[in-house]
């Protein structure tokens, strides 16, 4: 949770650091006033997260026959990668009150043989091992849990974050060690979020500790930014799924739940403006 | 691929079966298609671990061929069908390894020896561990090679027969495999390897470790007989599963064993259910630690638990006269080294049936089940210590007059047995003490 409270902290149009980073921000200082981040707690516990909102525009982003430009609307993204604070409230059943036999009619992740943490870090850490339905699921638990629409970026979403994440100044090799947990500076394992700097959007993360699922238009497995374990992250990192990210599970059928080869892999929420569709 | 062969070999240089290694250079995928080389397997227990075991032994050889399955019920029976049916259907190799009919596949408690009567060559036994001891007898009888899941037995009793099993499959020369994969996975045997080589010097203490959160359970649905109920539900009745420290902490014990190259000699320790006391956990604890004496005076602390919310640690560490290694890749000290992991690796649970069937088609198969059995023993002797509240000795344990399992075995009414009470549990007990 310290991870998790710095955060709050430093949150809010007064906060010193991000008003010296929105000066970086090709992004119009109105709109990262107020109106552009919002708190949700998860209902019955003390988990809280943060979203930010990202000025729509054209982007160029992957597609089945090769890169397409996309027009992306304004849309909200997770401050920082869904922590195990917040996916532990839906893959244990915190949230349900016991007699209420309604509650838990929503299928939960399968309690995996092992530790899909690699006893790394629990606690303020990113969740990780997860499949791409799993992270479908905990989206569409959350929505029903708020009663906002969460979701998973769409991947023109995700580059469209990451082309703002760099603000004015180039992405060079000192600000991504600055700001991302990768290869040089990890040590091969998931780090606390929020530990090393935000972004210019004010995102932790974006690139590095773990690679984030995105939504693809022909419904290809992608993860984009790339993780702890690669050399190389940022906007262009993007990795499709492929049978080595869950090849030991020594289950048939193999979970739908957990990768068991795949400790490098996370997610971020993402939301529509109120009003827009995705 | 190639990387992994050469790790697999050395390790078997230095446990000194090169047959079996100069056997896995000699046919290299794809040689064993001729009909004369063909293995037919067939599969004991037909849940989640027996229908991957299926698929890795498909996947680890050619000439492989699933030919025959058997399990208590028929659903699982069905679910094993559908998912072997699916990779078939996708993959022409798996298609052509797997050959089942209607006519092989049976169900019931006697369902291992309508598989073991076929002509099948090798079984796998992958139902819950309390059966095993006896599907493990009678596969020797029928003179059939062995894969078999671990734990290798529950109690005292079945390790005594599985023993005189290992005993006989010597002397028949038949080939077993045991599911600790950890014996096949490469940056295992490689780190090993240099420990007993003196790379930390004289190993004087070890830690393991398996702490995670909970496991899976069934419920007991209307018109379900007790019986049916304990072994759907079997983690959590020591008669099926050896409790959590036999079925599931046996991994990281058996390194220890392997690291140590003995087993431990005594045992004292503490455990308790202190989290997971509803009636769907049967029985057994939910926390254990144990501190393991070797003949050496070398001590391990084997620590394992299942309980939500609690930190996770899977694995072990090696203390040295002169470094530490978590023997898996990293040495540290005067000699230190770590692993260089291949760009692409083979699955452990595919290399252990390569390796197995390799030596069986070599001619000198081997026999893992002397090892795995003192694995289980020392798993066994920890949990006994535990429940017990006693300090025990190895003979002590392995000459236990305790059976765990009820006297009939059936879809019958079942008492769950009593949670084991440190100072009042016995180690010679029956059913229900």
């Amino acid at each position: 949770m310290c991870g998790m409270r710095h955060w709050t902290t430093i949150a809010g149009p007064a906060g010193g650091a991000l008003i010296g980073l929105a000066a970086l921000s090709p992004v119009p200082t109105a709109q990262v006033a107020s109106n552009a981040r919002f708190h949700e707690t998860i209902s019955g516990t003390l988990v809280e997260f943060e979203m930010v909102r990202v000025p729509g525009g054209r982007v160029e982003a992957p597609g089945p026959d090769g890169p397409a430009w996309a027009d992306v609307a304004d849309f909200h993204i997770g401050r920082t990668e869904v922590t195990w604070d917040m996916y532990d409230v839906f893959a244990l059943g915190l949230d349900v009150v016991a007699g209420d036999a309604g509650a838990d009619a929503i299928a939960r992740p399968s309690n995996p043989y092992g530790a899909p943490d690699y006893g790394w870090g629990h606690a303020g850490f990113p969740v990780m091992s997860v499949t791409r339905d799993a992270a479908d699921a905990f989206c569409a638990w959350l929505s029903t849990k708020t009663g906002r629409a969460y979701r998973l970026p769409t991947e023109a979403e995700w580059q469209r974050a990451a082309a703002l994440a760099a603000g004015d100044e180039a992405l060079d090799g000192a600000r991504l060690h600055a700001m991302a947990w990768f290869g040089p500076n990890a040590e091969r394992r998931t780090r606390a979020v929020a530990t090393r700097q935000p972004d210019a959007l004010g995102l932790f993360d974006l690139f590095g500790n773990t690679a984030e699922w995105v939504t693809t238009s022909d419904g290809a497995r992608v993860t984009r930014g790339g993780s702890y374990r690669d050399d190389s992250v940022g906007p262009d990192a993007r990795a499709v799924q492929d049978d080595s990210w869950n090849e030991t599970d020594p289950q048939l059928p193999k979970s739908r739940w957990w990768l068991s080869d795949g400790p490098f892999v996370g997610f971020r929420l993402a939301a529509s403006v109120e009003g827009d569709q995705p | 691929m190639t990387d992994h062969r050469t790790d697999a070999v050395t390790r078997r240089t230095f446990i000194g079966t090169t047959a079996a290694a100069a056997a896995a250079f000699a046919f290299p995928g794809g040689v064993f298609a001729q009909g004369s080389d063909r293995l037919r397997v067939g599969v004991v227990g037909c849940g989640g671990r027996g229908t991957g075991a299926a698929l890795d032994c498909m996947r680890g050889s050619a000439g492989v061929e699933i030919v025959a399955l058997g399990d208590l019920v028929p659903d699982r029976l069905a679910s094993c069908r559908e998912e072997l049916g699916e990779r078939a259907a996708e993959n022409a190799d798996i298609a052509s390894k797997y050959p089942v009919t209607d006519e092989l596949c049976f169900t019931g408690f006697d369902a291992y020896e309508k598989v073991l009567a076929t002509d099948v060559e090798m079984v796998i036994l992958a139902t819950p561990p309390g059966f095993r001891p006896d599907h493990i007898t009678a596969a020797v009888a029928a003179g059939k090679h062995i894969f078999a899941e671990k734990p290798v037995a529950v109690d005292p009793a079945g390790i005594r027969k599985v023993l005189a099993a290992y005993e006989s499959a010597m002397q028949m020369g038949l080939g077993i495999g045991v599911g600790t994969q950890r014996r096949h996975q490469a940056e295992y045997l490689a780190t090993i390897e240099r420990i007993h080589g003196g790379a930390i010097g004289d190993v004087v203490s070890g830690q393991v470790f398996w702490n995670q959160g909970g496991l899976w359970h069934r419920d007991q649905d209307a018109g379900m007989s007790d019986g049916e109920w304990q072994i759907r539900n079997w983690l959590y009745f020591a008669w099926l599963s050896g409790d959590h420290i036999v079925e599931q902490h046996v991994h990281n014990i058996d390194v220890a064993n392997w690291v140590l190259g003995a087993h431990p000699v005594r045992a004292r320790g503490v455990g308790g259910r202190q989290f997971r006391t509803q009636p769907e956990y049967g029985h057994i604890f939910d926390h254990f630690a144990i501190d393991l004496e070797y003949p050496s005076g070398a001590r391990v602390l084997s620590m394992c638990r299942q309980i939500e919310g609690t930190r996770n640690h899977v694995g072990e560490n090696f203390i040295g006269s002169k470094g530490q290694s978590n023997a898996s890749g990293r040495i540290t000290g005067s000699s230190a080294w770590e692993w260089q992991r291949p760009e692409r690796r083979v699955s452990p649970y595919v290399q252990e049936h390569t390796d197995l069937v390799a030596s069986i088609r070599s001619g000198r198969p081997y026999n893992e089940l002397k090892q795995v059995a003192e694995s289980t023993l020392t798993a066994i002797m920890g949990r006994e210590a535990a429940y017990t509240g006693q300090e025990l000795e190895w003979d002590e344990v392995l000459n236990a007059d305790q059976l765990l399992a009820p006297p009939e075995v059936g879809f019958v009414p079942m008492a769950v047995p009593p949670v084991p009470m440190p100072g009042r549990t016995k180690l010679d007990r029956k059913w229900g003490e």
